[in-house]
């Protein structure tokens, strides 16, 4: 995996925002004749843009992951229950929409006002294709049925990066503590269910990193479960031990991977919330450090985690290992000032060393803010990167 | 005019979210449908006594009236904290066009003039985030009809501002609070009229500026802290098309500047604050002109205290400006450590940061910590409630850590909102 060995690296989260045309065959679920050349085409020209906009290390912008509106928080995840054997839809959870996840969150009871609203202020907050997946259910053994799917991902990222300069591109793909949080019918317990996740997505992961991409493990179900499950209890200690569960889960899907060729993302959920019931990083950093990664891809950039550069401090960041904090962030219409960027990526240079930071994204910029919103943003972490490199190796 | 002498003080811009009922009583009172003036009065009264209690509650030091007074008549409003003067001034057409409908004008090297509100450049730039269906720069139902200036301008708002200050004054008296500040329109910002009457923009400006004088002497007259709101001294950039030179753009303030302290001649600069900001709405704020270019202008105005933006993005790195601009003595700053621009509600340790940073440069005693713009119309209620919250304990770390004995990380902390720290 490359660092930022004379200058900062930058990187982004994944998710960029999708052409309109794109958006349109998924919606109207386009035969393969009609997507596939264009999936192909819209890749080889977000590949492009990134490198244009100064980013090192790239990505498809996940448009493999079918996005069909421009505002969906929710693609990173829901695409994988078509590479999924082993799930149905239960109407009886359907009708619990989202609540069937969030059942135990302090925050959504705080501002249950809000939520119920919509954000109140013509602020779109929920619009997802995680609401396709209200009532899928796991029903019998989970199988990994998507080899075609990301066979189709990696040979159009393949072609797309090639002649751009870039450093390196990467590939996400969802953590098993995802995917538990869909409801379990087959499995006798939620342990069993998590370790057939664990090995069902594996192959998805092995896919990627046999094709010489970087894998990127998107868990923000690692944090978000918190609030999602515990905090209305306040069961820190029955967090704890299911976190830890999780971690072995993730690292049973990583077994044989070379960790130099993984990065791990977490985040506390890309909604445009309040987020008072994020766990703070501290109480998980040493958890996340066990994961059998290289780099961690964690939210720095927003207001509820900013000021957590200062987690580093008191936790080492073990020899060889990377962060790629994020430094812009989608939780804002405001274009980050590349002078703020630099500042950030200083914070984190003087507490864990210069090169051991790649500048990235707090999440995925694609369905959370405008496309052009997400393009400047993209640009003023470069100019930012440049900045702070200036600063940390004069 | 308090300052944190013994520890960090907290106040904010001035708007805070209206009740549901209030908003439903001022929309029809703006269409002419009050029949009982009395009652809306009393409706109002008590809405500010318990916008009062409730900042007392969550723990702001220096309290407003949360602007209720000014008129929002939907939940997202962007314009009560100007539009609110238009009936308070004589020498108005309220049946002008609207003020999106208004023709772009251009700006020469020398020459500036303010082009329309279309016609912006963070927005002709972004012109696809601004005209988003899906809304995330929404300001609210825009108003048909904008005033144009066709008389000689002048103060009609007597009863209106006596009313505002009876209401507060009540609300502070019932709370046993001392220090309460109450916002008007600074002339730069509030004559951003077309102008039919007067011979030049600068005669129009300070007819204004003396109109106004009188809203402000009111205000200080009646014991309470005036505080000046001008975004138009950093958002005019934005309203010069094409990008003038900072020289030229400076002296264009320098004029509104003028402008202003001629409207607050004589009155005790011990009881002012003025507020300055990039415009509060949603949009990426790519052209907003650093603080370092226009803070000598800021400084210039006749005030105690300075309020700006400091807690959104385009903005947060500017502390550092402060490290090469003396503060006079005797005045002391407002810097906003918590913000409208983002759903996400600011951890207090963060709050906590930026406070620092301040304090370490310009004194502790000389920060008072606040917010980057008003709250009320611009971010849901609960939000905008859970941010005062953050602000305060944020303030409270803050404290601990500059007059302390030990180290804020050798102390138990406090707690904070939801999970324990």
């Amino acid at each position: 995996m490359k660092r930022s060995i004379d200058r900062i690296l930058t990187t982004h989260a994944g998710s960029l925002p999708r052409p309109e045309d794109l958006m349109e065959l998924y919606r109207n679920d386009a035969p393969d004749s009609r997507l596939l050349p264009r999936l192909q085409s819209a890749i080889a020209d977000v590949a492009k843009r990134q490198a244009d906009s100064g980013t090192d290390i790239v990505n498809d912008g996940e448009f493999g992951k079918a996005m069909r509106r421009a505002v969906d928080f929710g693609a990173w995840w829901s695409y994988v229950y078509d590479r999924l054997a082993g799930f149905s839809v239960r109407t009886e959870t359907a009708e619990k929409g989202r609540a069937a996840w969030t059942f135990g969150s302090k925050e959504r009871k705080e501002f249950a006002e809000f939520y119920a609203e919509d954000g109140g202020m013509g602020r779109a907050q929920t619009g997802s294709s995680s609401s396709r997946m209200f009532g899928l259910t796991c029903t019998g053994p989970v199988k990994y049925v998507g080899h075609q799917a990301i066979r189709r991902d990696i040979e159009f990222l393949a072609p797309a990066i090639r002649g751009l300069g870039v450093e390196e591109a990467f590939i996400t793909a969802v953590s098993p503590a995802t995917l538990q949080i869909l409801a379990n019918e087959h499995y006798k317990n939620q342990q069993d269910y998590t370790w057939a996740l664990a090995e069902a997505i594996g192959e998805e992961y092995k896919m990627i990193v046999d094709a010489g991409f970087i894998l990127q493990i998107d868990d923000p179900a690692l944090v978000d479960i918190w609030d999602w499950w515990f905090s209305l209890k306040g069961d820190t200690a029955g967090y704890r031990k299911w976190a830890e569960f999780q971690v072995e889960a993730v690292n049973h899907a990583l077994r044989g991977i070379p960790e130099d060729r993984v990065r791990f993302h977490i985040c506390w959920g890309s909604w445009h919330g309040p987020h008072t019931g994020d766990t703070p990083l501290k109480e998980i950093a040493d958890l996340l450090l066990r994961v059998k990664a290289q780099a961690y891809s964690i939210e720095a950039a927003n207001a509820r985690h900013e000021h957590e550069w200062k987690v580093w401090k008191h936790v080492k960041l073990p020899d060889g290992k990377l962060l790629i904090p994020g430094v812009v962030s989608h939780a804002t219409n405001i274009v980050e000032h590349p002078e703020l960027v630099a500042d950030r990526i200083v914070r984190f240079a003087q507490v864990v060393g210069r090169e051991n930071v790649i500048a990235g994204t707090d999440c995925g910029l694609g369905g959370r803010i405008h496309r052009q919103l997400a393009w400047a943003k993209l640009t003023a972490l470069s100019e930012g990167a440049k900045l702070a490199s200036k600063e940390l190796w004069h | 005019m308090r300052m944190s002498t013994d520890r960090i003080l907290t106040s904010h811009s001035g708007s805070l979210p209206r009740p549901d009922e209030l908003i439903e009583a001022n929309r029809a009172r703006e269409a002419g449908a009050t029949a009982d003036e009395q009652r809306f009065q009393e409706q109002l009264r008590s809405a500010v006594l318990e916008v009062v209690r409730r900042q007392q509650a969550v723990g702001i030091d220096i309290p407003g009236d949360g602007e209720f007074g000014k008129s929002m008549g939907h939940r997202v409003n962007y314009r009560a904290w100007w539009s609110y003067c238009f009936n308070r001034l004589s020498g108005l057409d309220l049946g002008g066009p609207g003020l999106y409908d208004a023709p772009p004008r251009r700006t020469r090297p020398g020459e500036i003039v303010l082009t329309s509100p279309a016609d912006r450049r963070d927005r002709t730039t972004f012109a696809g985030v601004y005209n988003d269906p899906e809304g995330s720069v929404y300001t609210g139902p825009r108003a048909a009809h904008w005033p144009v200036c066709v008389g000689p301008v002048s103060y009609k708002g007597q009863a209106a501002i006596q009313a505002d200050i009876a209401h507060f004054k009540a609300g502070l008296e019932a709370c046993g609070v001392e220090e309460g500040f109450m916002t008007s329109v600074a002339p730069g910002s509030a004559a951003r009229l077309a102008n039919f009457y007067y011979k030049t923009d600068e005669e129009f400006l300070f007819a204004y500026a003396d109109a106004l004088r009188e809203e402000y002497k009111a205000i200080v007259d009646a014991g309470l802290i005036l505080q000046l709101d001008d975004p138009a001294m950093a958002d005019n950039w934005d309203m010069v098309n094409p990008e003038p030179s900072v020289k030229d753009y400076q002296k264009f303030s320098m004029v509104r500047v003028e402008a202003l302290n001629h409207a607050i001649k004589g009155l005790p600069s011990d009881r002012i604050r003025f507020h300055l900001c990039w415009g509060s709405w949603h949009g990426p704020h790519t052209t907003d002109i650093p603080l370092r270019d226009i803070v000598d202008v800021m400084l210039a105005v006749n005030a105690r205290a300075y309020s700006f933006e400091a807690g959104n993005v385009r903005h947060e790195h500017e502390w550092t400006v402060w490290e090469d601009v003396a503060l006079p003595d005797g005045k002391f700053i407002l810097p906003g450590v918590v913000s409208h621009a983002t759903n996400v509600v600011e951890h207090p340790e963060l709050v906590a940061q930026r406070i620092v940073r301040f304090a370490n440069i310009v004194g502790r005693e000389r920060v008072v910590a606040s917010t980057d713009c008003g709250l009320g119309g611009r971010v849901h209620a609960l939000i905008a409630w859970a941010k005062l919250d953050a602000l305060n304990q944020g303030a409270a770390l803050a404290s601990r850590k500059l007059w302390g004995k030990c180290d804020n990380t050798a102390r138990p902390l406090p707690r904070l909102r939801g999970r324990s720290a």
